[in-house]
């Protein structure tokens, strides 16, 4: 990963002299991954003669990247822009939650047992929630999506735990 | 001539075999399906869609997928005309009057409308590719490396004149793509890049995973934010009279014809053809109307121009494809992905190698187009009654679907993890206003790009002049820097938001 949300910017109010907030911030974190992509290409080799090595056009978008970067962010500093946008943090946290879930128990648990967990973790991701609908909905899902993918589309996934099959 | 029959006809015997009629029509009907649901747009929908068509003959794979493409579209003007919530940047200037129809109780010549019209469109875009595909054939003879790369420094260039907001920040977005595109095997010496050790890094980041990460739960996440309930203010009058009235029609039909055309001759351009088609369609049709004041309060050709231009641009973008093996925009890329996977490398010598499978492919736009018209208005009905499905009910079911869509393609867990990671990416690039199109269309382009660069380099012995001194590649970089000048220029970026502004 050459991106990660935990460069997420700050709530606090920033100071005075960063007039574009969204763009200094922006322009900030691309700075950080063009030097993270620079780290992380470092070991490959470079120009060899006039032909490119695997590590050349990486280092190269690399640079402008660096390039765009501090140039966002110089935007942010000298003109205004707009304030920091709001996070919320229950969305992101429950699908991701489902999404992660769903990818460590496919393999062990099947697709019955981790499509319908996964679909009421997600369900957490909004208060709105009524949960016997959204039980109901998740069964008729889980059961459509058990006969659609392995029978009717014939790709090969589990359907249930491993434990019960054996 | 006689070839260009011989080979429509070559087309169409294949396309109206009775199994590939069959997969059109489901592929144009879940296609549908998928992309009415609010927050899916077509690349999202496309993506979703790709591993149903795994177990099927190449052939019948593409038709599907062709027919899932041109299905998601209409659901895209669908979700515009009766929710005002575009499905994907092609269809945002049909909200401009279709939604302003729907409310004066007429949408359903809205919807009837966008589908004639694009029907009408994609015939016109049928023949233009079977015209123009042998010649463009011919033309990708004379491109060398330094021609390749030049033309998609021009798609490239021209998907940041058409993203909304900073230019900068578009280009920027750009260059992350083309580093995303990097992660992985190197093309030649098979040195693992940035990859970390991961296997899954090791064979480069599917793309459809970042489709869907950025287009399909960024999304997701993003509408949480507004609560689920989103004031999705849907047309609640019933849908009476589909038909549209004698002058609906000839208010429309010049309008269709002249989106027909704009729409054909931009969507061959790489580079998101279809977005400035629309646009630009609405925009003349505004300017050279005679009543320019109906415009956003429910003009019929408002609607007509660019649901016509995007279908046709939306088609003739299988041109570059096809003739050049360049994917000009994500979905085409996702297109590349499908044929990948059943062997079939696309560029010129698929034409020549396997006519059935390209004419096959052309001839069922053509019939997914039809299919669209008959299958979607009786069936209006239905997708207005999906639309009222709470979101509440809709998000989790998306979030399973996506999330055993992308595990399918590869049977990969990391890839479901990936794409997770990328719908966070997505949330935080929306909330800076960095758009994802552009950063997408880099990924597109990347390697094709970086290929090019280092053969074109390796021909010229390391001489970068070799850009400005062919005459092709200097003609094409030429056009890339006059975009890019014009698009800086503050009267052209006024021009081109005023679309909104008095929308």
């Amino acid at each position: 990963m050459s991106d990660t949300p935990s460069e997420r910017p700050p709530q606090s109010i920033m100071p005075k002299w960063i007039r574009g907030p969204q763009d200094f911030i922006g322009g900030i974190v691309l700075i950080a991954v063009a030097l993270f992509a620079l780290w992380a290409s470092s070991d490959l080799q470079g120009m060899h003669g006039f032909t490119f090595g695997p590590g050349t056009a990486p280092r190269m978008f690399a640079v402008l990247l660096l390039g765009l970067g501090a140039a966002v962010a110089i935007t942010g500093l000298v003109s205004d822009g707009a304030p920091l946008a709001h996070y919320s943090w229950r969305g992101p946290l429950f699908v991701m939650l489902a999404i992660v879930f769903f990818a460590l128990a496919i393999r062990p648990l099947g697709l019955v047992v981790s499509g319908f967990a996964s679909f009421l973790i997600s369900a957490f991701g909004t208060p709105e929630t009524r949960w016997i609908e959204t039980l109901i909905v998740g069964i008729c899902l889980t059961i459509g999506c058990a006969l659609l993918f392995p029978y009717v589309l014939g790709l090969p996934m589990p359907l249930f735990p491993r434990f019960i099959v054996q | 001539m006689a070839d260009l029959f011989h080979n429509l006809i070559l087309g169409f015997s294949v396309a109206v075999s009775p199994v590939n009629l069959m997969l059109c029509l489901i592929g144009a009907l879940v296609g549908t399906l998928v992309g009415v649901l609010p927050g899916i747009g077509t690349i999202a929908t496309v993506a979703m869609l790709l591993p149903i068509t795994f177990g099927l003959p190449p052939v019948g794979a593409l038709i599907m997928l062709a027919g899932i493409y041109y299905g998601a579209q209409y659901g895209g003007s669908t979700t515009s005309i009766l929710v005002n919530i575009p499905g994907e940047a092609t269809s945002v200037v049909t909200t401009l009057d279709g939604f302003q129809m729907a409310k004066q109780g007429r949408a359903g010549p809205a919807l009837a409308i966008a589908a004639i019209g694009s029907f009408i469109a994609g015939c016109a875009a049928t023949v233009l590719i079977a015209v123009l595909g042998a010649p463009m054939t011919k033309l990708a003879l004379a491109f060398g490396p330094a021609e390749y790369f030049s033309l998609m420094v021009l798609g490239l260039i021209f998907a940041v004149v058409l993203a909304k907001g900073s230019v900068l920040k578009a280009i920027a977005m750009i260059a992350l793509g083309i580093l995303l595109s990097m992660v992985g095997a190197d093309i030649e010496t098979g040195a693992p890049r940035m990859s970390f050790n991961i296997p899954e890094l090791a064979h480069g980041i599917e793309f459809a995973t970042v489709a869907m990460g950025v287009f399909g739960f960024a999304e997701i996440i993003r509408n949480l934010d507004t609560g689920a309930e989103m004031d999705r203010d849907l047309v609640q009058q019933k849908i009476t009279g589909l038909m549209p009235t004698r002058k609906d029609i000839m208010d429309s039909l010049p309008a269709i014809f002249r989106g027909t055309v704009l729409g054909s001759v931009l969507g061959i351009l790489p580079g998101g053809g279809a977005v400035i088609a629309s646009f630009a369609a609405y925009t003349f049709e505004k300017r050279i109307s005679r009543e320019p004041h109906k415009f956003g309060r429910g003009a019929i050709a408002g609607v007509a121009a660019p649901e016509s231009a995007n279908n046709a641009a939306a088609q003739t973008s299988f041109i570059p494809l096809l003739t050049l093996g360049i994917p000009p925009n994500a979905v085409m890329a996702l297109m590349v992905g499908a044929m990948t996977i059943h062997g079939i490398q696309p560029g010129p010598q698929v034409m020549q190698k396997q006519p059935d499978l390209v004419w096959g492919m052309i001839a069922s736009m053509w019939i997914g187009n039809l299919m669209l018209i008959i299958i979607n208005l009786p069936l209006v009905g239905i997708w207005v009654r999906l639309l009222r499905v709470p979101y509440r009910l809709m998000f989790p079911s998306i979030v399973v679907f996506c999330a055993i869509g992308i595990y399918s393609i590869n049977n990969s867990p990391v890839d479901v993890v990936l794409a997770g990671a990328f719908g966070l990416i997505g949330y935080w690039l929306v909330k800076h206003e960095f758009e994802p199109a552009p950063l997408l269309l880099g990924m597109v382009l990347g390697r094709l790009m970086e290929e090019n660069l280092r053969r074109a380099m390796l021909i010229s012995r390391g001489d970068w002049t070799v850009f400005l001194t062919r005459p092709l590649s200097a003609v094409l970089m030429a056009a890339a820097a006059a975009l890019l000048v014009l698009a800086v220029l503050p009267t052209l970026r006024r021009r081109r938001d005023e679309v909104f502004v008095e929308g």
